[in-house]
């Protein structure tokens, strides 16, 4: 369905040298220097799936997001979204497809949000019937209901996010790309966003293509992973096998202040006492536990999936750059 | 400490600040040169106004000016427009607006007198792109060319240094204005429009018809641009006059500036911006 | 939320017609978000009418014809350059304004990402109203002219709309290659204030000019083909030449800023990160 073959972006940036002299040099000696945001990268998604784009700032997933959405033109390799070169901006593929970016915004500012819908109406060509159903579906599923009759600008971010979601999902598109859609959110949004992106996947069957910062959205979100760092990717498949790859370890918990417990390598951490063993010692390590303290409020956690990327990309994991696809 | 004593702590102060601050304003110009280069060719009118009285001029002298004189004097406008050009009544109604003015308050220097150090800083520069716009003109009427006697050109050198003062003071007001008003920048279009028929932007005044003329003479137009081109070319019989009625109306506008300032800052406060 | 596959786009003219009718009503929407200024926008419109028929004015008072031109023909030429500046208003500028702000701030990202053409969108998501008060100036001063002179005849009429057009199509080609080069030099978007002062010059018949100059108005930055063409058809004085001109250098600009608009779409789109 979404099929990325050897994809290459390349950016010429120019040189400048500092200084009035610098610009005037480069008026007519004009030095560019190339930057590789994606170099060689090939993956393919299947309908209804959930992926994720992670890697670190400047990595290339928005690029990669760019490209798949049409708004970019790739340097060099193949892009096949739903049957279509997305570069060619298609109607046909353009009604299929939506994206939402969390720093740019559609939604028109002076005027209620009610007012973008219906010009989206209008541009996708929608049938009033059925633009009506679906913005009294997703109305109700965000929780906007309020919302949509008061003047863009007057919506706190949150409230302008959930109503770009709506506009964005009018048009009941096949495949979703967002970038960084919960940025600048407070908690309880991010969650509430995220509810609902799950919801889109399993009612409308959609395809999720997701870039973030917050590794809770990945998390909760995308069972697959895709891993870019430096216009690289690292790492395509599950996040679990990533998780238990990089971090084959488990967090074992007792709750409480136990001294006793120091001697089995387990460490103070607000209020309870934690030791990082192998998995396959865990369950050696529970007994020890439960042999010196019989009371113990135990628990047994994975490694939180910021740490596992954090030592992914500081390269803990022995082979970097397999990708187990 | 005395209110005298104090006025001239604050004039030492912002003195000594002044190469400073004209320093920094020539930086400014500089990082937005290309911007400033439009800006300054946004000011064509003259130009076209000397298309236009040319061509009424070509059968015979219109009221003493000839095709020669008509191009002398559009081009001393073009020129004197330039010296004077300001930006404060938007970057003032700019920052009213928006609160940008409120960070500009809590600095020891006056918001408006780096802009006045900027706007004085632009002057070199503007005289830099109307270069090559004289030098066309020269090409197309070399009789455009004329040497002011020593008098002329001192004179007209301190007629100019006051117009620049009173257009930009002028600006300032009309920014000022945006303290009370939402539509400041629209009144100053009224400003604009009067200013081109009465002060000699869109054709001398002397050819303005009699009692238009003698109203005229009453306003503050032509102190900012009709009276330094006249003076400059000679075509003043009483050029010392026309200059200390310039500063005159310098002294007014510096008087209702202060003013409005001070109050206008009251009600910045009081509207809580 | 059932499965449910959108039927395929509606083609033609019915759903341009949708298009342009959900536009036309947020732009107007738009508008009267921004009431507040609605008198000081017609009194600042009334004066600057004033302010380009007053010129003319003066110069028949000194001469009988200039360049040919008697003071009723000549405000023919201001009538239709006040509609001119009227739609330009009301209609053009605050377009591509917005088409500016969008690749400043990214929002264009969306209006690409989107089913329909995005040169006609982009063109037509606001309008000025206030603007209007041009095109009425101009409606009135072209009835003055129209009282003092012979009455043009209904194929002259009819010639004068279709150089309008045409002469309005060639500036809004113009327009939008001026803003096309914000899409590569976000900082000199201000170019598109270069060219209103530009238009400036169509206020005057174009005899008034001469050589490049003259060359400049009727090819490169056509006005005179909105200002003086039309002028000259209603006066009988048009020729089988100038609709040709008119025609060519209206398709030519058309062109040519589809071409460019498609051009720097592309690199818009290809090098945004």
């Amino acid at each position: 369905m979404i099929d990325v073959r050897n994809l290459c972006k390349t950016y010429r940036v120019p040189l400048k040298d500092p200084g009035l002299a610098g610009s005037l040099r480069s008026l007519w000696n004009r030095r560019t220097r190339d930057v590789h945001a994606v170099a060689d990268v090939s993956f393919s998604i299947q309908q209804g799936e959930r992926v994720g784009f992670l890697g670190p700032n400047g990595a290339g997933k928005t690029t990669t997001l760019k490209m798949l959405s049409g708004l970019l033109h790739p340097t060099a390799g193949q892009v096949s979204v739903l049957g279509h070169r997305p570069q060619d901006r298609s109607p046909d593929l353009l009604r299929r497809i939506t994206l939402v970016m969390g720093q740019k915004q559609q939604l028109l500012w002076d005027l209620p949000p009610r007012e973008t819908f219906e010009l989206n109406r209008a541009m996708y060509d929608l049938d009033r019937a059925q633009f009506r159903r679906t913005l009294d579906e997703l109305v109700d599923l965000l929780r906007i209901g309020e919302l949509i009759d008061k003047p863009a600008r007057n919506l706190s971010l949150g409230e302008r996010m959930k109503c770009e979601l709506c506009a964005a999902l009018l048009h009941r598109p096949q495949v979703l790309f967002l970038d960084e859609p919960t940025i600048g959110l407070d908690v309880e949004m991010q969650a509430e966003v995220r509810r609902f992106v799950a919801d889109v996947n399993e009612r409308l069957g959609a395809t999720v293509i997701l870039t973030s910062h917050y590794m809770q959205d990945i998390a909760a979100l995308t069972p697959r992973l895709l891993v870019i760092d430096r216009g690289r990717l690292r790492y395509d498949g599950p996040r679990d096998a990533l998780a238990s790859r990089i971090a084959p370890e488990r967090r074992v918990t007792v709750r409480g202040e136990v001294p006793a417990l120091r001697e089995l390598g387990f460490r103070e951490e607000h209020g309870r006492m934690v030791a990082t063993v192998p998995t396959s010692r865990v369950n050696a390590l529970l007994s020890e536990v439960l042999a010196a303290v019989p009371a113990a409020d135990l628990g047994v956690e994975e490694i939180p999936l910021d740490e596992v990327m954090a030592r992914y990309f500081r390269g803990d994991e022995g082979e970097p750059g397999q990708a187990a696809s | 400490m005395s209110a005298g004593a104090r006025a001239g702590g604050w004039l030492a102060r912002h003195l000594r600040a002044t190469p400073t601050l004209l320093r920094v304003g020539f930086a400014s110009m500089v990082a937005y040169r290309a911007e400033m280069v439009v800006w300054i060719l946004t000011a064509s009118l003259p130009l076209v106004m000397l298309a236009l009285w040319n061509a009424a001029a070509a059968d015979g002298p219109v009221s003493g000016f000839g095709q020669a004189e008509f191009a002398r004097y559009f081009t001393a406008t073009l020129v004197v427009r330039q010296l004077t050009g300001a930006w404060v009544v938007w970057e003032l109604n700019h920052q009213v607006r928006t609160g940008a003015l409120s960070p500009q308050l809590l600095r020891p220097v006056h918001p408006l007198a780096q802009n006045l150090a900027e706007t004085a800083a632009a002057v070199p520069f503007r005289l830099v792109v109307l270069a090559p716009i004289l030098a066309l003109l020269l090409a197309w009427r070399p009789d455009i060319a004329w040497l002011p006697s020593p008098t002329q050109a001192l004179l007209g050198l301190l007629s100019v240094v006051l117009a620049f003062l009173l257009s930009w003071l002028v600006q300032a007001i009309f920014g000022m204005l945006a303290f009370w008003l939402e539509q400041s920048l629209g009144l100053f279009s009224l400003w604009f429009a009067a200013y081109a028929v009465l002060g000699g932007y869109f054709l001398p005044v002397a050819l303005l018809p009699g009692p238009v003329r003698e109203a005229a003479a009453w306003l503050p137009f032509q102190a900012t641009l009709a009276t330094p081109v006249e003076v400059l070319l000679g075509l003043r019989d009483d050029p010392v006059h026309a200059v200390l009625v310039q500063l005159l109306w310098v002294v007014l506008a510096l008087g209702t500036c202060a003013g409005m300032w001070r109050r206008g800052l009251v009600r910045y406060g009081a509207v809580g911006a | 939320m059932p499965e449910a596959p959108l039927p395929a786009m509606r083609r033609g003219p019915a759903r341009w017609i949708s298009v342009l009718a959900a536009l036309g009503r947020v732009a107007l929407m738009n508008a009267a978000a921004y009431r507040a200024s609605f008198v000081v926008d017609v009194l600042v419109g009334a004066v600057a009418s004033v302010g380009v028929v007053l010129p003319l004015l003066f110069v028949y008072e000194h001469a009988g014809s200039v360049a040919g031109w008697t003071l009723h023909q000549a405000l023919l030429v201001t009538a239709f350059f006040l509609v001119l500046q009227g739609l330009v208003g009301l209609l053009v500028e605050p377009n591509l304004g917005a088409v500016v702000e969008g690749v400043r701030s990214g929002s264009l990202d969306y209006l690409v990402l989107k089913p329909v053409d995005a040169q006609l969108v982009a063109s037509l998501q606001r309008v000025a109203p206030a603007k209007a008060w041009d095109v009425l100036a101009g409606l009135v001063v072209g009835a003055w002219a129209l009282a003092h002179l012979p009455p043009p005849t209904w194929q002259g009429a009819l010639l004068a709309l279709g150089l309008l057009l045409a002469g309005l199509a060639a500036i809004y080609g113009v327009w939008v290659l001026v803003i096309c080069t914000s899409f590569w030099f976000v900082r000199v978007d201000n170019l598109r204030f270069l060219l209103t002062a530009a238009l400036d010059a169509g206020r005057w018949p174009v005899g008034v000019y001469r050589g490049w100059v003259r060359l400049l108005l009727t090819v490169v930055v056509p006005v005179a083909l909105v200002t003086s063409f039309p002028a000259m058809a209603l006066l009988g004085t048009a020729r089988p030449g100038t609709v040709l001109h008119a025609l060519v250098v209206a398709g030519g600009l058309l062109w040519a800023s589809r071409l460019t608009w498609r051009g720097a779409l592309r690199h818009y789109t290809s090098a945004s990160s």
